[in-house]
């Protein structure tokens, strides 16, 4: 069990510093917008499969709770980019 | 369920779910622009996290046994992540539309990048508009 959970973090980690990679060098702030948010998935995935590592037993509430509130970022980026207006 | 099988199972959903992930952060930079990134974007909320909820669900029957509670909690964050990630879709790429963000050149067909046809009022007293019959 240790040594799957590990490879998934491992990997989960690369998506992320991938993602920062391409936030750094994206032009467009539409790019820099989805690309952080599946930057904050790879990060809730990360959470759980550390979670699963130390024998956790809120695993499912946490990646239950994220996966509700997770819209709420999305929403604020767009609003953000359409400076505050619908 | 014995040790082995909830590895295996563990192993399979986790791994592929965390490599639907960086494949769709490594899609990011083959791709031009942003409603495309918002497009290759789904396989991960899509398919990549529900796969993480199952391996998350499989380690929660193997370590607490069967519970209607964590069952219903699994379901539920599989459905939210599916609804979650198509609205939020829609409204990022809306608002990334409406914010005027470029366009790839080679997109085709492009029909939001010229007005349709009668939207825009063009001045037929201005000088430098020749006029449609003139």
């Amino acid at each position: 069990m240790t040594i799957v959970v590990s490879i998934c973090i491992v990997i989960l980690a690369a998506a992320v510093i991938v993602g920062l990679v391409r936030v750094l060098t994206a032009k467009d702030l539409g790019s820099r917008a989805i690309v952080s948010d599946l930057m904050y998935f790879s990060a809730i995935g990360m959470l759980t499969m550390f979670g699963i590592l130390v024998s956790s037993s809120i695993v499912l509430d946490a990646i239950f709770l994220a996966s509700m509130v997770g819209i709420l970022a999305t929403m604020a980026l767009s609003r953000i980019l359409t400076r505050g207006l619908r | 369920m014995n040790d082995a099988v909830a590895t295996a199972l563990v192993g399979v959903f986790g791994i592929s779910g965390s490599l639907l992930m960086l494949f769709s952060a490594l899609a990011m930079f083959r791709v031009r622009d942003a409603l495309s990134r918002i497009n290759v974007f789904s396989p991960a909320t899509g398919l990549g996290m529900p796969l993480i909820v199952a391996a998350v669900y499989v380690y929660d029957i193997h370590t607490e046994g069967f519970s209607w509670g964590s069952l219903l909690m699994a379901v539920a964050a599989v459905l939210c992540l599916i609804i979650v990630s198509s609205v939020a879709s829609n409204t990022l790429s809306r608002a990334s539309v409406l914010s005027g963000q470029p366009v790839y050149r080679k997109t085709a067909p492009n029909r939001l990048a010229r007005p349709p046809a009668g939207v825009v009022d063009e001045d037929p007293d201005s000088p430098d508009q020749p006029r449609a019959g003139a």
